[in-house]
């Protein structure tokens, strides 16, 4: 028997706190991402998910606690270093190069200006018409379409989309849903996903984790966080 | 009559605008430009009047020795340019800015009181690698040909486009894997050695230098080239140049009232042209 792959972490976050000033945006949380899954972040506005994607990805620092990817610490390393060690993200609120055409985007993310390869990639979240046309000029699904191709132009081996849904309606966000499954299973690669739309998270998540004021509250299946009573109480509960 | 002085000064404004390009379109405001120019023309004018083995008292001084010139201007502004960028380079936007107009006033006070540079007479009797202003407009036509050419391609590169990506997004460019104070560093030597080539030529056009060279002024006069011709691709700083180099001249007809006219584009250029007459090919 082959070994179980879906056992090992990739990514191991221990005890990770982060405060800004008084506010303790993260506060103790351990999490563990396994390679090839689909991990969801779910939590009310402030939980401290894109704080926690913010220490990941080396643009905040954490006031305590660890972070190892495949074993080594990522303590210090700069945001440039940690991409090219295999992680890459979107940004709850698009940070595209505005001016950039959308083929230069994923160019400077690929840091070649290797044509095909990018069109190649544009074909995926089918943008291959608007190869030349600036990322501003972009509708809005189509803006988060195009920073969810050039994070995948990193060649990660960990994907951080933050809202990946949101601004889209609901035919962009089934078409969305089957994109990140297919990508996962083309790249192989693994995927921690915030979103603020359960039902879709419910679908596509092989594990939950359950963000509230910092804390991470639940973690398992879609199914045992859906009865959990604690994430009842805070987010489900709670009429969003 | 226009005569040909006009156009070689034109296309030394349009390589200075290159120079100050190269920064500004990895979002970086250095108005270092007229300081390494300086060197550039410093660099020439000691080693053409101070060397006698490069052919100073020559008849005609030889190419050989002016390409050399080059050599010697180009390294040292860049070795200057790598050594100052990483520390000036941590500053952001107007706080950047700043920091490069004193360091251009380092310069010119470290040059003005010193003998050995010419202090503040300046050197005197650079020699002449060509007989008249033909050549200079030949020798400046191929260095802005050749410093365009090398922006166009730069632009098409991943280099360029990292630069551009700085400008629009540094810390989204940063998360895509982009060494930015890399990217940075790069484009500050770049625009020194570019400002350096064009000093070697002008120290010999100009037949004398000296330290004024480097002054506010022409900080925000080749500023203004690039504010007015765009800074999204190389062509804009190069119409920038040409137009606002011979625009003075032109107007001359109208005496003092030129400089209100000159002042009035670099003013409402930016309100009318934000992005300056040469715009990217996208949007
Ligand atoms: N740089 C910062 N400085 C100070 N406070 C911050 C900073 N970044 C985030 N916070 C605060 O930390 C808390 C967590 O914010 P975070 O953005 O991580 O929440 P979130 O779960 O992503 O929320 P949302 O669903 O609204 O995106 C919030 O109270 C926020 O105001
Ligand atoms: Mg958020």
């Amino acid at each position: 028997m082959s070994a179980p792959t879906s056992t090992n972490n990739l990514l191991e976050i221990e005890q990770l706190s982060v405060c800004f000033g008084g506010l303790q945006a993260l506060d103790r949380v351990n999490l563990s991402i396994n390679e090839g899954e689909i991990l969801g972040l779910i939590g009310p506005n402030g939980a401290g998910k894109t704080t926690l994607f913010n220490v990941i990805t080396g643009l905040t620092a954490p006031s305590h606690g660890k972070l190892r990817w495949q074993g080594n610490s990522l303590a210090g390393k700069k945001p440039e270093q940690i991409c090219r060690l295999g992680l890459a993200r979107t940004f709850q609120n698009l940070r595209l190069f505005r001016e950039l055409s959308c083929i230069n985007n994923l160019q400077v993310a690929m840091g070649s200006n290797n044509r095909r390869a990018a069109l190649e990639l544009l074909a995926l979240v089918q943008l291959q018409e608007k190869a030349d046309a600036a990322a501003a000029s972009l509708a809005y699904g189509d803006q988060r379409k195009l920073e969810f191709a050039r994070a995948l132009a990193t060649k990660p081996k960990l994907l951080l989309l933050d809202e990946a849904a949101a601004g889209m309606n609901p035919i962009e966000k089934q078409d969305l849903q089957a994109l990140v499954q297919r990508v996962r299973c083309q790249f192989k690669i693994t995927i921690l996903i915030i979103e603020h739309h359960v039902p879709l998270m419910m679908q596509l998540c092989d594990r939950l984790a359950v963000l509230n004021f910092g804390r991470c509250i639940a973690l398992g299946s879609p199914e045992q966080v859906r009865r959990d009573p604690l994430v009842i109480e805070a987010y489900l509960g709670s009429q969003r | 009559m226009i005569d040909i002085s006009l156009f070689v000064l034109m296309l030394l404004g349009a390589l200075l605008a290159l120079a100050v390009y190269l920064p500004l379109r990895a979002g970086q405001l250095s108005l270092a430009t007229p300081g390494f120019y300086t060197i550039g023309g410093t660099v020439a004018a000691l080693l053409s009047t101070q060397l006698p083995g490069l052919g100073g008292s020559d008849a005609v001084y030889p190419l050989t020795s002016l390409l050399l010139e080059m050599i010697v201007a180009i390294a040292v502004a860049g070795l200057l340019a790598f050594l100052i960028g990483k520390p000036v380079l941590k500053l952001r936007g107007i706080y950047l800015a700043i920091a490069t107009i004193a360091l251009v006033e380092i310069l010119r006070v470290v040059l003005l009181s010193s003998p050995w540079f010419g202090a503040a007479v300046g050197i005197f009797a650079i020699p002449q690698p060509f007989e008249g202003p033909e050549g200079y407009l030949i020798a400046y036509g191929l260095l802005l040909a050749i410093v365009a050419w090398a922006c166009a391609r730069l632009e098409r590169q991943p280099l360029g486009m990292a630069m551009a990506a700085i400008r629009d997004d540094e810390l989204a460019a940063r998360c895509m894997g982009v060494s930015t104070d890399q990217v940075k560093l790069i484009a500050f030597v770049l625009s020194a050695i570019v400002a350096a080539a064009a000093g070697v030529l002008a120290a010999h056009y100009f037949n004398s230098w000296n330290a004024r060279q480097a002054n506010f002024d022409a900080s925000i006069t080749t500023l203004a080239f690039v504010v007015l011709g765009g800074s999204r691709t190389w062509l804009g700083p190069v119409i920038g140049g040409l137009v606002l180099t011979a625009l003075p001249e032109l107007l001359r007809p109208i005496g003092d009232l030129r400089l209100i006219v000159f002042g009035l584009v670099i003013l409402l250029g930016p309100i009318f042209i934000p992005q300056g007459l040469i715009k990217s090919k996208q949007s």
